[in-house]
């Protein structure tokens, strides 16, 4: 078994970006081949780690270990868990149905690629890092390319000022695209800021002058370096994982961004905060995390429900998925306050199955905006008659996102109100299953309004269904919300090889919280 | 012992004779001014090149001058700056002064040995000798571009240049005055004279002094007023090296004083620069924001990044001060070639605002892309130089027990990158008035694909800088602070 496996499909978007740097700006067709060679390059070899991972022994796998500032202790340390296993999994998937979904993109589409897939890179580096400080990099370069990403190709709207505020939007252009990327640029920086802040405290604190997660983790914090540790950290994370109230960048970030920058964005980067809040802050800093548990749980509950509102009340088609993530997202968070195998399983199977649904959901919104050229739900209706596929996925899209039993929402829901309802705040669940039922609610009545219906007329009546490349991301994600709906031991093995093994370093941990 | 002590100077001594080759040779040869600047690059790489190659450690008799890998690696700083600038303005000089070419390389580096002189200096007279050596001739390069600037504002060179001299002369003066006290009670121009026990009030008002008259130089607050107006009146390639060589040396300046100095009175000091270090940034930082000439931007930003590395220096232990060698270093690298991308495209586009920049990106990709490259390393982010040295610059700050400065200053850094994608904003994202290919001289490309590949191979690769920085900071021999143990 090679043990450059990791590296490879880490570099594999990195060293297509470099090629495309050498390509002439004419090579259009060839420009999308090597962008699409690359992110394939990813998931297969992200399909081989899946493949060849060991359930039996868990732990770390594949090692690959470069030192990169050896005196401060900083190392290039890539390890594939269980975690890793599945998200790897769902990043691959994502960027090449992304890659495909951006097939049509005509202006300045060398640089768009070769941002996206640097951005890409660095989002498969987060999940397999095994050093705080190589995470970190990585996760700043997912984060930034975003802010050219939106900026450039995104989309701008109409946003009437209102409020006692109003002057502002005039001041600031809400609304427009410029706006909405350097508003997500700045609130995920600031979070950064925090992370940053966090890892000093940790690498100080450890006196073992490593960043090492795993040596990290051996360390034994003292409980007042926990408890001011792990706030930050899940404020620096979870403000990319969209935690209320830090998640307003998130609906109009996702509302503006091109469509596979949506897709990546709402579909793996939310799980990047997550993740990092589960792996550094609540691994690193156990007993703060069991501390914090009411607050991360309660703030949880609130994104799930607010979040719902939020998207049963939005006129515009990308802001009800938009808002949707932060709702999903929320029972991401809620998983993970639970600090059980069960509430664990769920928040990284949801990691995963909201990842394949919204980013099914944002190509369909894309492919309806490119024939429609309005989000506006209102104006729509009837789009069935011309586009029967698109419809299909969109309400298969939209039945897993309100969590129906054999679609992966289910099984991540399920699994994660089952740890909340065994922790000690079992009404948790309440407001975490009125949420799903607020979603049944906006999903329905936009898969209703948009696409059944009478036949459209006039403007609407060109319509056509996808086309060559564009079914790549209905059929691939489509297929995969069934899969893993019908099937989820595919996944679940995986990851509860991991849970169980984080948790079971933390024997009071699941006591803690009955 | 005798006489090979002026083989300690040999670099600074070939920097000089190049002044005096270009000087000369212009009186002699006239009318051949292209040559000069290329001869004096070629002459400044051989330097920078020799300095790799020849060994020249070791201290005069008297131990008013040593030379040691700190001094080596702030004059390989300088040279490197030096070649940059000189690279970057040879097409605008060719282009607008024709006759005046030797003058500008030669008062340059005449600025340049001061420089090269001031991190050996160990006593008081050469340290003050070299400062005002590195001083002058900027005075005069500010208002070089004497009736260059904008149709309504003719004169602006001339505000630049009166503006930096009178702060300048001031701050020197302060320096002058602060001495005096400090002479008058240790009775030695040694640096290291320090007396051990407590500081009576007029020698610490006198240090305080001798921290503000270096403070102007190093454009800290209160003592920044010079610095945007300077820099958006002096011509653009000698902004590139005014805002970061004099920087460098003034930093320098202020570590042989007060680290390896008189590092033992750090209670007299420390607070005084804790409180320029905080306020450079508050103010650096929360100015730059309205600001809507590129020049002034990064002036503002200029402070800013000061104050990061006045952090550094407060801590007063190797590690900061190696940290702050990484910051100082990655900073002219990436301002030197920020300046010079803003030089390079106001050239042709009639003006330094960020109006005039808009669409950079589609008229040079090149440039564009290097601009971006520039601005996120002065925003401190990942995989270009300035993530790492403000990350270490902090990292040392944490150790050393500045909790607070280091918090605001990790804040503060995100309403950096909020001016910096700004002007990022409008080179990428903006469409300008004209959208013509934009076409900088060989020169000014070289220069700035120079300082391109050093951010960028700093930022992949940071190892061998941190070790070449560490190597001198210790060779500094910092003395650890009163306060150093908390």
């Amino acid at each position: 078994m090679s043990t450059h496996l990791l590296s490879l499909v880490v570099a594999a978007p990195a060293v297509a970006a470099a090629l495309l740097l050498l390509l002439p700006r004419q090579a259009r067709l060839a420009t999308r081949w090597v962008s699409l060679c690359g992110a394939l390059t990813s998931l297969a070899g992200a399909l081989v780690v899946a493949w060849s991972w060991d359930k039996a022994k868990g732990g770390f796998q594949f090692l690959e270990d470069y030192p990169l500032v050896p005196s401060l202790g900083i190392h290039i340390k890539l390890a594939a868990d269980g975690w890793s296993v599945a998200l790897l999994l769902l990043t691959g998937l994502i960027i090449v149905t992304g890659v495909l979904a951006s097939w049509k993109v005509d202006r300045r589409d060398k640089e768009f690629f070769i941002l996206l897939l640097v951005l890409v890179s660095g989002v498969f580096g987060v999940f397999v890092s095994q050093d705080l400080f190589v995470f970190f990099l990585l996760y700043e370069i997912a984060v930034l390319p975003m802010y050219l990403l939106i900026g450039i190709w995104g989309s701008s709207h109409e946003v009437p000022p209102a409020g006692p505020f109003r002057f502002v939007w005039k001041r600031f252009a809400v609304g427009s695209r410029e706006y909405a990327a350097m508003k997500l640029t700045l609130m995920l920086l600031v979070g950064s800021a925090a992370i940053l802040v966090a890892m000093f405290v940790l690498w100080s604190h450890s006196g073992a002058r490593t960043f090492d997660l795993q040596a990290l983790q051996a360390v034994a914090f003292s409980r007042s370096t926990q408890m001011l540790v792990f706030p930050l950290v899940w404020l620096g994370f979870g403000t990319l994982a969209g935690v209320f109230p830090f998640h307003t960048w998130s609906p109009d970030g996702h509302a503006s961004a091109p469509t596979a920058v949506s897709m990546l964005h709402a579909g793996v980067l939310m799980k990047l905060g997550a993740f990092g809040v589960m792996r550094v802050g609540m691994v690193l800093a156990p007993d703060a995390a069991v501390a914090w548990a009411p607050v991360v749980g309660g703030v949880a509950v609130v994104n799930i429900l607010y979040g719902a509102l939020c998207a049963a009340s939005q006129t515009d088609l990308k802001y009800v998925i938009a808002y949707s993530s932060v709702s999903h997202m929320g029972v991401v968070m809620l998983g993970a306050a639970t600090l059980n195998a069960a509430g664990w399983n769920g928040a990284v199977y949801q990691m995963f199955a909201h990842g394949i649904m919204t980013g099914l959901f944002f190509a369909l919104v894309g492919l309806v905006y490119e024939r429609a050229h309005t989000r506006t739900i209102a104006r729509m209706g009837g789009f069935a008659h011309a586009m029967p596929a698109v419809a299909v996925c969109f309400t298969l899209a939209s039945l897993s996102s309100l969590g129906l039993p054999g679609t992966a929402g289910f099984v991540a829901e399920f699994l994660v109100f089952l740890g909340a309802a065994t922790t000690r705040f079992p009404w948790w669940t309440v407001p975490g299953v009125l949420g799903a039922f607020v979603t049944a609610v906006y999903v329905l009545r936009a898969a209703k309004t948009i696409f059944w219906g009478p036949l459209p007329t006039g403007e609407f009546a060109h319509l056509e269904d996808a086309r060559g490349t564009e079914w790549g991301a209905p059929l691939v994600l489509g297929a995969a919300l069934v899969l893993f709906g019908l099937w989820p031991r595919l996944l679940l093995d995986f990851i509860d090889v991991t849970s169980a093994a984080f948790l079971q370093r933390l024997p009071l941990l699941a006591d803690a919280l009955r | 012992m005798t006489s090979d002590w002026l083989q300690l100077l040999t670099l600074d001594l070939a920097v000089a004779g190049i002044a005096g080759l270009v000087l000369l040779g212009d009186a002699v040869l006239p009318g051949h001014g292209r040559v000069w600047g290329r001869l004096t690059a070629v002459l400044l790489a051989a330097v920078l090149g020799a300095s790799f190659v020849l060994d020249v450690s070791g201290s005069t008799p008297h131990g008013a001058y040593v030379s040691d890998a700190w001094v080596l690696f702030f004059q390989r700083v300088f040279l490197c700056a030096a070649l940059l600038a000189v690279l970057g303005a040879l097409d605008w000089l060719e282009a607008r002064a024709p006759l005046r070419q030797a003058e500008y390389y030669a008062l340059l580096l005449f600025s340049v040995v001061g420089m090269m002189i001031l991190p050996g200096a160990r006593d008081w007279t050469l340290l003050v000798v070299s400062f005002e050596l590195m001083g002058v001739p900027l005075y005069v390069l500010s208002a070089w571009a004497k009736n260059d600037g904008p149709a309504d504002r003719p004169k602006l060179a001339a505000e630049a240049g009166l503006k930096l001299f009178v702060t300048g002369t001031a701050s020197s003066a302060l320096t002058f005055f602060g001495l005096a006290l400090i002479l008058g009670f240790t009775e030695s121009t040694l640096i290291s004279a320090v007396p051990t026990g407590a500081l009576p009030p007029l020698a610490g008002v006198g240090l305080l002094l001798v921290v503000a008259g270096f403070g102007f130089k190093v454009g800290a607050v209160p003592f920044h007023m010079w610095v945007a107006d300077t820099y958006q009146g002096a011509p653009t390639p000698f902004v590139a090296f005014l805002s970061v060589a004099p920087k460098a040396g003034g930093l320098a300046a202020l570590s042989v004083v007060l680290l390896s100095g008189w590092a033992r009175q750090s209670a007299v000091w420390e607070p005084a620069v804790l409180l320029l270090s905080v306020s450079s940034m508050l103010v650096g930082n929360f100015f730059a924001l309205p600001q809507t000439d590129a020049r002034r931007l990064l002036g503002f930003s200029g402070i800013a990044q000061i104050g990061y590395v006045l952090v550094a220096l407060c801590t007063h232990t190797e590690f900061g001060v190696a940290m702050a060698l990484f910051f100082i270093a990655t900073y002219v690298f990436t301002n030197l070639g920020a300046f010079l991308v803003v030089h390079a495209a106001a050239e042709q586009s009639g003006g330094h605002t960020l109006v005039r920049l808009a669409g950079l990106s589609r008229r040079s990709p090149f440039l564009g892309a290097a601009l971006l490259v520039f601005l996120l390393s002065l925003a401190g982010i990942p995989f270009v130089a300035g993530f790492w040295a403000k990350l270490f610059v902090f990292l040392a700050g944490y150790r050393a027990g500045l909790v607070w400065p280091v918090v605001l200053g990790v804040g503060l850094a995100v309403v950096g990158l909020f001016y910096y994608l700004g002007v990022a904003r409008s080179t990428f994202m903006s469409e300008g008035e004209s959208s013509a290919p934009l076409h900088a001289g060989v020169a000014l490309r070289a220069a700035i694909a120079l300082c391109l590949a050093a951010v960028v191979g700093i930022g992949l690769w940071p190892a061998p800088l941190l070790q070449g920085a560490t190597r001198a900071a210790r060779a500094l021999g910092t003395v650890p602070g009163a306060s150093a143990t908390r």
